[in-house]
């Protein structure tokens, strides 16, 4: 989230006055220009957020369906695809903007040299879980990062109301009993299988055992595929360019290992303050399409003021505390999106209306509590 | 005044507030939650404070007694904020006890406890310098600076950074006085800290600076 902040930081203090518009999905049913009246703005964005919806949703069913034929490894493979066309493509245009900004002074093959072995060295990472975890870590920021840059170059208002239907999206995705999430997360249980995915694992300071990562029915938390149709300004062209939206599912790995080691079973003190970290035994998995609209909130906010961004950056934190503490209470795959995008989104519009007028006139005077 | 400046003014206000959190509070996953929830509360009692006041600004800056109301009820809306914390951490003292005599370790000692009113405080001090100092420090990575009217001869963003961390310690130390004081039924340490946080938020806006610019 940090990374991302920094990026827009730089990136957007030298943007002259109208930004690329980018024709994907997400504005295909309306592209705003900063002239429409207010109502005119909100209806479009509404029409973009539910075609995103939409397509999601037919996305994950397909995927579901897919898993329910057995075709995990066509699914890999996808995946795996797909990330090395993110790091590759997106990868190189953020580069290339880098390299614009701060004049840096590189060819043309060096550079096609090193972004390939990048993207390559990229998707090993986070498919062979052999290497060092710092390597996997930081190659999942690196998607991370990339995609949710992406995302904060749509239209203003079109971003915020696509992460609130983002957000009730998971929340019915998950919890309702026909939402797609629910089912791939049942089959995979009831198969004990794991679903490929794109995890980040957050592994505390104690670790107890090793070998945490490879425990059976681990991986719960995954992603999903969605097209993402790209037709950028720049040279290259992209038919499709796939990104990944992950469906935003936690599972506290925590509590199945209590419940498995000790035969005192986890009371919901123990697992809660497990869960807390206070006797952390083993790693929190999430996915990692959370760490991508959390850093396009927090992008967003960054276009505004820093204020904003220390505000939902707390929220974030904030909300994800409540969803892991609803975790120990309730004990089941939970959409992490919905808290932290709530928080988040309120404390953006809270800071941005009303803290911003207040702080800056204290600070002018003096006027310090 | 440059990024080297502004990264400067920012580790004066977050110094040692940063070293605390290093060196002791980071050594405990439950006291950095500690942090970020305290932090959280007051960011939350600043919305509401701005919320409250949002109609009356902008305020007449000649006159000094609309500034003497936003103090009064600022200060006092925090520190009733603060007695609803150490509620709170009572219960979740008596939880943690409950849990320890349940797993047969021993309960919290008084420096357990003075540990987690200190990150509480780190919280309130860390979001004070935050968002009094840093969110407004943005400008100061510019090739420029600004000068107030009450100092001329001081840049602003020092001035605001030198207050922010004379704010974050009192904040600080103020919740660990307070937890002692709430804890002992000690009168004169319970009174000690809003008399404090009063006086010096008070105090910051009027007096003296004429002596200390003028050099």
């Amino acid at each position: 989230m940090f990374l991302v902040v920094i990026l827009v930081a730089v990136l957007n203090s030298g943007s002259s006055s109208s930004p690329p518009t980018i024709n994907t999905i997400a504005t295909i049913a309306y592209s705003e220009t900063t002239s429409d009246s207010t109502w005119d703005k909100l209806k479009g964005a509404l029409l973009n957020a539910l075609v995103f919806v939409v397509v999601v949703t037919a996305v994950t069913f397909l995927l579901v369906l897919l898993f329910y034929f057995r075709c995990t490894h066509f699914l890999k493979l996808y995946m795996g695809f797909s990330s090395f066309i993110v790091l590759l493509f997106l990868g190189g245009e953020i580069a290339l903007f880098l390299i614009r900004k701060f004049s840096v002074p590189i060819d043309c093959f060096t550079f096609l040299v090193l972004l390939f072995n990048f993207a390559a060295v990229g998707v090993f990472a986070v498919f062979l879980s052999k290497m060092a975890i710092i390597v996997t870590q930081g190659y999942l920021v690196a998607i991370g990062m990339l995609v949710a840059y992406w995302f904060t170059l749509l239209p203003e208002w079109t971003t915020w109301v696509l992460l609130v239907a983002l957000a009730l999206y998971d929340l019915a995705a998950v919890l309702l009993p026909v939402g797609p999430l629910r089912l791939l997360v049942e089959l995979a249980i009831s198969r004990d299988e794991d679903i490929p995915a794109l995890v980040y694992e957050a592994r505390p300071v104690i670790n107890h055992d090793q070998g945490s990562g490879e425990y059976e029915g681990q991986r719960r938390a995954w992603r999903r595929r969605r097209e993402l149709g790209n037709d950028s300004e720049s040279d290259h062209n992209i038919g499709t360019s796939d990104a990944e939206v992950t469906a935003p599912l936690i599972q506290n790995r925590v509590s199945s290992v209590v419940d498995g080691q000790e035969s005192s079973v986890a009371s919901t003190d123990n697992s809660f303050l497990e869960g807390i970290g206070l006797g952390s035994s083993g790693a929190i998995k999430l996915g990692l399409g959370d760490f991508i609209f959390y850093s396009v909130l927090v992008g967003r906010a960054a276009m505004y003021d820093f204020m904003t961004v220390y505000a939902c950056y707390l929220a974030i934190i904030a909300g994800l505390g409540v969803t892991l503490m609803l975790l120990a209470l309730y004990q089941q795959a939970l959409p992490a999106l919905p808290v932290s995008i709530a928080f988040g989104v309120l404390f953006y519009f809270l800071t941005r209306l009303l803290l911003e007028e207040f702080v800056v006139q204290c600070s002018l005077n003096l006027v310090m509590f | 005044m440059t990024v080297a400046a502004g990264i400067g003014y920012a580790l004066l206000a977050l110094g040692p507030s940063l070293a605390l959190f290093v060196t002791v509070i980071s050594k405990k996953p439950f006291l950095i939650l500690t942090v970020l929830s305290s932090t959280l509360l007051w960011l939350v009692s600043l919305i509401v404070l701005s919320g409250f006041w949002r109609p009356f600004l902008p305020l007449n800056s000649a006159a000094s007694w609309p500034f003497a109301v936003l103090i009064i009820t600022s200060v006092a809306f925090q520190e009733g904020l603060r007695l609803l914390f150490w509620k709170v951490y009572k219960r979740l003292e008596d939880m943690l006890d409950a849990f320890a005599d349940r797993v047969s370790k021993p309960r919290l000692y008084p420096t357990d406890k003075m540990l987690i009113a200190l990150a509480g405080g780190l919280g309130h001090g860390a979001a004070h310098a935050v968002f009094f100092c840093l969110s407004v420090l943005t400008p100061a990575f510019g090739p420029a600076t600004f000068f107030a009217d009450q100092c001329p001869k001081l840049p602003f963003f020092l001035v605001s950074s030198i207050i922010a961390l004379a704010f974050a310690t009192i904040h600080t130390f103020s919740m660990v006085i307070a937890f002692n004081g709430y804890s002992d039924g000690n009168k004169l340490d319970q009174l000690f800290v809003p008399v404090v946080h009063l006086v010096t938020g008070m105090v910051v806006r009027t007096c003296c600076w004429s002596y200390y610019c003028n050099f």
